[in-house]
């Protein structure tokens, strides 16, 4: 390993992207999950408590769980506006993933909105951001 | 989209955007709040995380993930209306537009 990429092993940038990279992982694992156990009976199906039968959801939720070690590790490093405004990167990483994973055919219009939501949501990162510490 | 998704959508955000709320509430060390008003907000956030998690579990049983993860999106709309709503907070050019895009990307998505 060249001693020039040290740095950014260390640094919050580093720990962002591994927060994105554990949130896309979760989520594809849960939708794993999900359609493994998607035809048993519940007695309520609108709550996906049936998904906890399946393994990929257990490993969903730790990664889940680890992402939010991360942001936290990232909060203390870098300010919230910036921090929100990068992780956003995971609606980008999520629709390539299903593509690539789970082979889920994604429309021009899909992938269109995914564009405006994505962008949208960068565009109003600081000020989002602002208001949630009020709430 | 059928209304059975859309509400289960609606419920699986909104109950995240409260949860996160409480949990902020709950664990802020500068509130004046009391020590049981702030386990009781704290068991309200994991209740709402809980809600929302499960719910958008069984929404994952039945749809795509590419077509349910774009919608987590409408938070930032919730969070701002919130805002203007219970604490008078301004929308302003930015976040109007920043919503506009979000809405007209979910909608594409939703009809996808």
């Amino acid at each position: 390993m060249k001693p020039s990429t040290l740095p950014f092993l260390r640094s919050a940038y580093f720990l962002l992207l591994l927060d994105a990279l554990f949130i896309t992982a979760s989520q594809v694992f849960l939708k794993i999950g999900a359609t493994e156990t998607a035809r048993v009976p519940s007695v309520a199906q609108w709550l996906g408590f049936t998904g906890l039968y399946s393994n990929w959801v257990w490993v969903g939720i730790v990664c889940l769980i680890l992402s939010f070690v991360c942001w936290m590790k990232v909060l203390r490093r870098m300010p919230l506006n910036i921090a929100f405004m990068l992780s956003n990167v995971v609606h980008i990483l999520i629709p390539i993933s299903c593509w690539l994973f789970l082979k889920e055919v994604i429309t021009p219009t899909r992938w269109s909105g995914i564009a405006l939501v994505t962008i949208g949501l960068m565009i109003v990162a600081t000020p989002t951001v602002k208001l949630e510490e009020r709430l | 989209m059928n209304s059975y998704a859309l509400t289960m959508i609606l419920l699986s955000v909104l109950s995240q955007v409260a949860g996160q709320i409480w949990l902020k509430k709950a664990l802020d060390s500068n509130s004046i709040a009391s020590r049981q008003r702030k386990a009781v907000t704290f068991a309200c956030a994991i209740a709402g995380l809980a809600l929302s998690f499960f719910v958008s579990l069984g929404l994952l049983q039945k749809y795509d993930l590419s077509y349910y993860y774009p919608f987590q999106g409408l938070s930032v709309i919730i969070v701002t209306l919130a805002a203007y709503l219970f604490l008078k907070e301004r929308i302003t050019l930015q976040l109007s537009l920043g919503m506009i895009l979000i809405s007209a990307g979910v909608i594409l998505v939703s009809a996808s």
